[in-house]
């Protein structure tokens, strides 16, 4: 065949190709896993629990208390039975004339699927919460009239009509973050490693024998967080990670590139997925289970920036020994900034603080509020919660902010929406 | 177009690149679409990490995270003035001083880069990509049959220009199960079987890129072919072969690409393993990429070859993976034997090529090793040529990189070729090449190796005619 004719033919080859590729529609989005639904009339979607409810998580061994159970029978003898049945097969009297039925809790593959933040998100929101509410369930919003603790024992308690004797964990039940875990296997294996330790093939080249290396995730040290020192994240604060990236502050290898990101933005995955992801990822790691309650730093409202809060803030930054690392002028060339290591006895660099729009946590006045107040566990970045008003902190923020050189940044930032 | 446009296009898209992005930094394209540092997808450019090759298999995208709205998404959001500006690449490269000695001479010569690339690419949805090179060459070897070989400068199509579609959701309407996974259709269940594609590349490509060793993304660069007209001849004839990894050459002397009696070189690099032919591949990711199967099929020479690879991907645990890949790959008609009457003229038969071979590649922290081994048989000979041509022949390629520091890259490279061919002419090779490569920074990087001929030095020999060349050269990205 003449070259021309290879040509033609590998154009033609991808026309067809196209050409079929438009014709066939895509698979369902509706449905985030793409499993087929045993029982489509059931009040079961395979949807992850949304942010606000995703940090919902029972303690182990809550599982499997007798108190708990037992406490839950009864809540559950007075409010579920009469539409799910006394023995959670979905038959009760009401529930056999709902348009909608209710699941059989007795399904052992069904119920294995299904997360606890899940669970609880259900019980407390109800029918009310799309895809539910379209989907035209009945089921009542218990989260006024129930308790969490009840709330959490009617779950353990249902728990026991599927037979599953251990806790209703991802170890136990791997089914549960399966999505998550194929999209981590696709997209984050590589840097993070196969087991979550940060430990992929390509940290060691992509910043070598320096920090930041992929974060571990079955230690406690997240960096990016809006809870207190020492507590792990939120799954909203791993969503914003997921979402934004995490932008590289400098390095020798850097100049032309920094400040852009170590860590690819993967906003483009749809929020479900992304949702599915960090199910998966705080699966690496028991004790985002074992914390009994989520704390978030409170932000207050910003006040007005003033002249006199820029010089308290300036004053602050020296008191708080802030230039010792990030330098007189901001840009990280502090008397310290050469031996700085991070706790995995890497050399980290301090940020560079004249360029907002590179800081791993955001630039917002309320990011660097959160930063000054959670710190970057792992880093020589300390957490200022104890050692700093509130007010004090606004101020530090403020200066922060005006290292830059832009007057606008520092005085607009008064002017901006609530705090979160 | 002119070559001049050409040169002036690309430093006018590098000078609006240096002016659109707003902190004046100057990056290649995927790092501007994307947003992401150059050492996300590169243990060093070009070489590919992990993840790159993931991002590659994506149809050069993030795995898991295409933009739903593809282009038009792109136009819309970025204008499109930025949209081109960020799908354009430039890529300059080349040894600019050699010294090279042999027991018969010294030579110390200053030469421009030997090419420069512009890149275009970009998704144009989730499941479509397009990817093309224009290249420009000041000093290519040519050859015609009334000259001889001669030197000239080229610019045209480079070496790949290929559209890339996922074809899962073709699968799907066949009735294969589907499922959506950031943006782009897998065929197969969570927690089951999986499958990404079968992705169709057709176009000018190169399908080693998928390869444990792939030919296309080499950090010690190729050196070129040198030729001269020896007293009392009127062509040129090849003085010296281009040092070039060895495992994925002809391997063969004496063999002709064509009836026009140009020699197919034994260190052209060839078949499945070659540096971008036209032809379709089709491959596919199975269990997250646990396993990549490819098959295809590209024009050589009068013939074209077929090829099958399957590769297994291990580890990514405590800074380490691994990968091991096997090939097989016939070509059809794509040499003429030697004229059994006189070995100077291609012959009226067309012979087969088959290969076969492994690689594999081990990444360990800042090591990164890799090495393949290709054996090729000449089938379907003139019988009046057996006892004269050599139907086998191999080739071996070992390299480690080691990234010593943040900006210095160093690497060694061992090539060993067992020569089929005609057995009068056919000379074995081995050559040691070091490097050191500088970065300072990402995207720019010098570099100096010296690549040592450990064989007996034979001056009417092109595989060992001489002893060392030392090249300083460049390898910029913008």
């Amino acid at each position: 065949m003449t070259t021309r004719g290879w040509w033609l033919s590998a154009i033609g080859a991808v026309a067809v190709a196209f050409g079929l590729w438009v014709a066939t529609p895509r698979s369902s989005q509706a449905d985030v896993t793409g499993e087929p639904h045993e029982d489509d009339k059931a009040g079961h979607a395979h949807v992850p629990a949304p942010v606000e409810y995703a940090d919902a998580h029972m303690p182990p061994g809550v599982w499997t208390d007798p108190a708990m159970i037992a406490r839950g029978k009864e809540i559950y003898a007075i409010k579920c039975a009469v539409c799910h049945g006394d023995t959670g097969d979905g038959k009760g009297p009401a529930g056999m004339v709902l348009p909608l039925k209710p699941p059989d809790l007795r399904d052992k593959a069904g119920i294995a699927e299904m997360r606890d933040n899940y669970w609880f998100w259900r019980i407390s929101e109800g029918g009310l919460v799309d895809p539910f509410k379209s989907k035209g369930s009945a089921m009542p919003a218990w989260k006024d009239d129930l308790s969490v603790q009840d709330r959490w024992a009617v779950i353990a308690y249902q728990h026991t009509f599927s037979g599953h004797q251990g806790p209703h964990v991802p170890w136990e039940h791997p089914e549960m973050v399966l999505v998550g875990r194929d999209i981590y296997e696709m997209a984050c294996v590589s840097c993070h490693g196969a087991e979550g330790k940060g430990d992929g093939s390509v940290g060691a080249t992509l910043s070598p024998r320096r920090a930041p290396q992929p974060r571990d995730f079955t230690t406690s040290d997240f960096k990016f967080r809006s809870t207190p020192s020492g507590q792990l994240p939120t799954s909203g604060d791993l969503l914003r990670t997921i979402t934004e990236g995490v932008r590289g502050s400098g390095g020798p290898l850097t100049f032309g590139l920094s400040g852009h990101r170590i860590m690819p933005s993967f906003r483009q995955m749809p929020i479900e997925q992304r949702l599915e992801l960090i199910e998966y990822v705080k699966s690496l790691n028991p004790r985002f289970w074992e914390r009994t309650e989520v704390k978030i730093v409170p932000i207050p409202q910003p006040p007005p920036v003033t002249p006199e809060r820029l010089a308290r803030g300036k004053q602050l930054y020296a008191d708080a020994e802030c230039l010792a690392c990030h330098g007189d002028t901001g840009r990280g060339d502090g008397k310290s900034a050469p031996e700085l290591k991070d706790s995995l006895k890497l050399p980290i660099v301090a940020t560079d603080l004249r360029r907002p729009a590179r800081f791993k946590n955001g630039s917002r006045p309320e990011d660097i509020y959160r930063t000054l107040v959670t710190g970057f566990a792992g880093t020589p970045m300390p957490s200022y919660a104890d050692s700093l008003e509130p007010d004090q902190t606004w101020d530090l923020v403020y200066y922060v902010l005006s290292l830059s050189g832009d007057p606008g940044r520092a005085a607009g930032a008064s002017g901006r929406g609530s705090a979160r | 177009m002119s070559k001049r446009l050409v040169l002036l296009v690309a430093l006018v898209a590098t000078l609006i690149g240096y002016v659109q992005v707003k902190s004046a930094e100057a990056v290649p394209a995927f790092a501007r679409q994307y947003d992401v540092q150059c050492n996300a997808c590169h243990t060093r450019p070009p070489r590919l990490n992990s993840f790159g090759e993931q991002f590659h298999l994506m149809g050069f995208q993030m795995p898991s995270a295409a933009r739903p709205d593809g282009l038009l998404g792109v136009f819309k959001e970025d204008g499109p003035a930025k949209a081109v500006i960020d799908s354009l690449a430039l890529r300059i490269v080349g040894g600019l001083f050699e010294y090279s000695t042999s027991p018969t001479e010294t030579e110390r010569k200053f030469e421009p880069p030997h090419e420069i690339a512009l890149f275009l690419t970009r998704a144009i949805t989730p499941d479509l990509t397009f990817y093309a090179e224009i290249e420009y060459e000041p000093k290519t070897l040519a050859f015609s049959h009334e000259r001889g070989f001669f030197t000239k400068d080229r610019l045209g199509l480079g070496k790949e220009a290929f559209f890339m579609l996922n074809l899962g959701r073709v699968l799907g309407a066949l009735g294969a199960p589907t499922m959506e996974m950031g943006g782009m259709t897998m065929v197969g269940r969570h927690g089951g079987f999986n499958m990404h594609g079968p992705m169709v590349m057709a176009g000018k490509i190169d399908p080693s890129t998928n390869f444990s060793y792939p030919t296309n993304r080499q950090l010690i660069l190729d050196t070129e072919t040198e030729i001269e007209i020896e007293p009392g001849h009127e062509r040129a004839e090849v003085h010296r072969f281009a040092v070039v990894p060895y495992a994925f050459t002809s391997k063969f002397f004496g063999l002709f690409k064509n009836r026009d009696g140009e020699p197919q070189l034994a260190v052209d690099q060839v078949m499945y393993n070659t540096r971008g032919e036209p032809g379709a591949d089709f491959h596919a990711m199975f269990m997250n990429n646990l396993f990549l199967g490819q098959v295809g099929f590209l024009r050589e020479n009068e013939g074209f070859n077929t090829y099958g690879v399957w590769r297994i991907n291990l580890g990514e645990s405590r800074g380490f993976t691994f990968n091991a890949s096997a090939l097989v790959n016939w070509g059809f008609g794509v040499n003429r034997a030697p004229d059994p009457g006189d070995e100077h003229d291609p012959g009226a038969r067309r012979v087969d090529r088959l290969r076969y071979g492994i690689a594999a590649n081990a990444r360990w922290k800042q090591l990164d090793v890799y090495g393949a081994l290709i054996w090729d048989r000449i089938v379907n000979l003139p019988r009046e040529l057996e006892g004269r041509f050599d139907r086998t022949a191999a080739g071996l390629t070992i390299q480690a990189d080691y990234l010593a520091h943040d900006q210095l890259m160093l690497s060694t490279r061992f090539d060993q070729l067992w020569a089929g061919g005609l057995k009068d002419d056919k000379r074995d090779g081995s050559v040691l090449t070091l490097q050191a490569k500088y970065y300072p920074w990402p995207n720019v990087a010098f570099f100096v190796r010296d690549s040592v001929n450990l064989r007996a030095f034979e001056n009417e020999n092109p595989l060992r005619s001489w002893r060392n060349q030392v090249f300083v050269g460049i390898d910029w990205d913008f």
